[in-house]
């Protein structure tokens, strides 16, 4: 890729910080942006929908690549329930997409702009996990561009499948290390014709449905979401006692100047949420993650021994600062050398979104 | 006396072994060394030595031995797998996990650590008491083990609706290649740093040797609805399924088996199954007893629409373990009619089922060969099987290029190589087919990772020459009855 043609790729990406900004328009953009990156040895921070770009430590300065324009949905096939998307579609274009056919793909539920490839960089899940599993058994298939401009495939566009290493499943929450994600087939799943919000007077009403859909808590009160045929939400509105809404009405995630992702074992939540209650928290239920926020970084390190102890983390996702005022992710996986090595097969010269993994990776 | 084939100073390595384990739990008499020389599949190896390690201890001290002695090393579960992935086809020494089958249970936290020799329905037999289990159900669940599932990431009838054994892993205990004990994931969701685990689940014990296991459990469901629906075709079967799937439902399982399976079947089972049909749908739903009524219900619907002549709803938990029992047990009933079978595993969209199915019978009538079907229709997840004698070359090598037919038929319908059973050796040199030389390429980084020496279980998975140099070091050997 010659000069002139990165200049025609030049663009201005809204609230990204300073440095060369490109806005690659195909999958040889990207391979050619991220060769000569990787040639000149400059970092390259990948811009999504920009929703989670303090997630981790602050990778070096250099260029911004957007991937707003790879977001076209190249297939989808209601029939098979699967669906091939660009990195850059918007998770919301997708969704609204696909409830048109009364469709979803399990993406996060309050996504705002953010993009396919930024939701399985950053290995975020929808509040459905407990029941439908996390965005990892979505991804079907990956096309990704390794930092060295190899365009890699792993995975397949069938809903079973064991050919092989699956590179695309490590690629959900990799932020990148892995290859910039380029290409995404998901699995989807249809909605069912009723659903509803319950607000429980206690967590032991919940028993009213056998698996449900959702079981979240936050400081307003504890809901259980359920969807299925109308006699189905209604037998479990029923047995769980609680004021029932129609429809699914998801809470937002807490808002402060600091936000958190605490992961613990699932029975360990009613523990969590005591010691987070000067923290807002929005906590799942059945998976052992709480979604927190606050306006000071205390007591953070108490809580992370807390977690670290059961086997879990707490980690930093976003802050007001130019850099994390703590380590965002606490102790370092006992495989980081493996993670260091294979991150150097595929991005040698450790260009795309350097640092953002544990252990300075 | 047996021979370390090529490998030096075999009796030393032997006589470690023999110190660390006791001569109990090594073997290398001929007939150990015959048996331990292939799984399910009809490839055969050749094994120096079996060891049966009870610790995670022991296994890295096993690896420790075999690096000291350049020997290669080869996890092995029950050896139901169908590719060959256990056959040690470059000899050294078969590690055979069966020993390491605690269960440990977790029922606040819904999971248990297992061993890798844990039998799988014995784990959800275990949990049964408490409402749980464990989701995969390969046919051969009697005796696989959940070291084996997590080695070839194993599926079954219903992983429709919850997954193949990688959603259902979330962490584990496994030795390197290097010899060190190290732990991936855990019960906490979402492990930070790179999640090795969607590596290590089917990767064929080739990049670690998984020594305990810690697996989800979900509930097991309030109601239950199994249906049986005769169709006068194959094609009507499976386009009841695409339509089912069409129409918005994930049931908990879709499993169609043909004429001649059915009629293989019903002589060994005796369970009144429709021996006239051309095909039946084996169909369950699970949830709340509205759901399953309703879902049950609809699927009789599309059946009928599409020729389905009876549609029999199983009355208790009897009749429906009857039915499982059937599909579950219908590859041994083969026996029947041939000494031999080999069974495929490939995938196609569910979209192109009926067009897949029609192809599939064409090949086994281009190449005269028996052929039976019994699959995991919801997923597209075709199992054509064929009976036959290995001892008649000449049909053998129809066998073989009908194989190789059937998975280029699929691959050009968008399908994939295999569904459940993995690569092992049986597959290796065909996935090229399905991959490019740069996709291949960032797999052999992946070995070459974790497995630099190649140590683990070589020769499986990655054709070789799959980095753009050889792998070297490890002798890569024709194993005796390999197809490609």
């Amino acid at each position: 890729m010659g000069v002139s043609v990165l200049g025609d790729l030049e663009t201005r990406i809204e609230g990204a910080p300073d440095g060369l900004h490109l806005a690659p328009r195909t999958i040889d953009d990207v391979s050619g942006i991220l060769r000569l990156a990787t040639e000149k040895g400059t970092a390259v921070r990948v811009w999504g929908g920009g929703t989670h770009q303090r997630y981790g430590m602050e990778p070096s300065p250099g260029i911004v690549m957007s991937m707003a324009s790879l977001n076209q949905v190249e297939t989808w096939e209601p029939d098979d329930l699967t669906l091939v998307a660009g990195g850059g579609a918007g998770v919301a274009d997708i969704e609204n997409l696909l409830s048109t056919r009364q469709q979803t793909a399990l993406l996060p539920e309050t996504p705002g702009e953010g993009s396919l490839g930024g939701v399985i960089a950053t290995g975020r899940s929808s509040l459905k996990r407990a029941r439908m599993l996390g965005t990892r058994e979505r991804v079907l298939e990956v096309t990704a561009v390794t930092g060295d401009g190899r365009v890699v495939r792993s995975g397949g566009r069938v809903v079973k499948n064991v050919s092989g290493y699956d590179l695309h499943r490590a690629m959900v929450g990799a932020f990148g290390s892995l290859g910039v994600i380029v290409s995404v087939c998901l699995k989807l799943w249809p909605v069912p014709p009723d659903a509803a919000t319950i607000r429980l007077t206690d967590i032991g009403s919940s028993s009213s449905s056998n698996r449900p859909l959702a079981l979240l808590e936050t400081k307003a009160g504890i809901d259980l979401f359920v969807w299925g045929t109308r006699s189905e939400v209604e037998a479990v509105v029923d047995g769980s006692g609680g004021e029932a809404t129609p429809g699914l009405h998801w809470p937002a995630d807490p808002v402060g100047e600091f936000r958190w992702s605490l992961r613990i074992p699932p029975a360990s939540v009613g523990g969590a949420i005591e010691l987070v209650q000067p923290w807002d928290f929005l906590a799942v239920h059945g998976v052992g993650e709480l979604r927190l926020a606050s306006n000071s970084v205390e007591p953070a390190t108490e809580i992370r021994h807390w977690a670290e102890s059961l086997g879990g983390a707490l980690v930093l996702v976003d802050h007001p600062g130019a850099e994390p005022p703590i380590d965002p992710w606490g102790t370092p996986p006992m495989t980081a050398e493996y993670q260091r090595r294979l991150v150097a097969e595929f991005d040698p010269a450790r260009i795309i979104n350097p640092n953002r993994l544990p252990g300075g990776i | 006396m047996p021979v370390f084939f090529g490998y030096r100073d075999s009796v030393s390595a032997r006589e470690d072994f023999r110190r660390l384990l006791g001569t109990d739990r090594v073997l290398d008499d001929p007939l150990e060394r015959h048996i331990y020389a292939k799984d399910a599949s009809l490839m055969r190896g050749n094994p120096d030595l079996i060891v049966f390690p009870k610790t995670t201890e022991e296994v890295a001290a096993i690896v420790e031995i075999a690096n000291r002695h350049s020997i290669p090393v080869v996890p092995r579960g029950a050896g139901t797998g169908l590719t060959a992935g256990a056959s040690p086809v470059n000899g050294g020494v078969v590690v055979a996990l069966t020993t390491m089958n605690d269960i440990e249970l977790d029922i606040a936290n819904q999971a248990a650590w297992v061993g890798p020799g844990v039998i799988n329905l014995d784990l959800s037999r275990q949990t049964k008491q408490f409402g749980l289990h464990f989701a995969p159900d390969p046919s051969s669940q009697s005796a696989c083990t959940i070291g084996g599932n997590l080695a070839n990431n194993s599926g079954g009838p219903h992983c429709l609706a919850e997954g193949s054994t990688t959603s259902h892993v979330l962490g584990m205990e496994f030795v390197s290649a290097a010899g060190e004990i190290l732990r991936v994931g855990g019960l906490a969701p979402d492990p930070t740093g790179l999640d090795l685990r969607g590596l290590l689940v089917g990767s064929e014990g080739t990049l670690g040797i998984a020594t305990r296991i810690l697996v989800r459990l979900l509930p097991l469901p309030e109601d239950v609805r199994t249906l049986l629906l005769d169709f006068p075709s194959v094609e009507a079967a499976a386009r009841t399924v695409s339509d089912v799937i069409a129409a918005g439902m994930v049931p908990a399982a879709l499993e169609i088996m043909d004429q001649r399976m059915v009629v293989a079947v019903e002589n060994w089972l005796g369970g009144g199954l429709p021996v006239d049909a051309a095909a039946v749908l084996l169909a369950e739903v699970v949830g709340s007893t509205a759901s399953v009524e309703s879902e049950a219900a609809a699927i009789s619907q599309i059946g009928t629409m599409n020729g389905c002549g009876t549609v029999v709803v199983a009355s208790d938990e009897t009749e429906r373990n009857l039915l499982w029992k059937g599909r579950k047990s219908a590859f041994g009933a083969v026996a029947q009619l041939a000494p031999d079978y080999y069974l495929h595993d490939t995938v196609v969209p569910r979209t192109r089922l009926v067009e897949a199915m029609t192809g599939v019978y064409e090949i086994a009538d281009r190449y005269r060969l028996t052929m039976l079907n019994v699959f995991h229709a919801g997923d597209g997840n075709l199992h054509p099987l064929i009976a036959f004698d290995s001892s008649d070359l000449e049909v053998a090598a129809k066998v073989r290029q009908a194989g190789d037919d059937i998975v280029a038929l699929c691959l050009g319908m968008g399908g994939a190589l295999s569904g459940e059973h993995g690569v092992g050796v049986e597959k290796r040199d065909l996935m090229p087919h399905s991959f490019s030389a740069l996709d291949l390429d960032a797999q052999a980084r992946v070995k070459d990772v974790f497995d630099p020496e190649h140590r683990l279980n070589p020769s499986k998975i990655l054709p070789s020459g799959s980095r753009c140099f050889d792998f070297g070091g490890v002798r890569r050997e024709v194993p005796e009855g390999a197809w490609v």
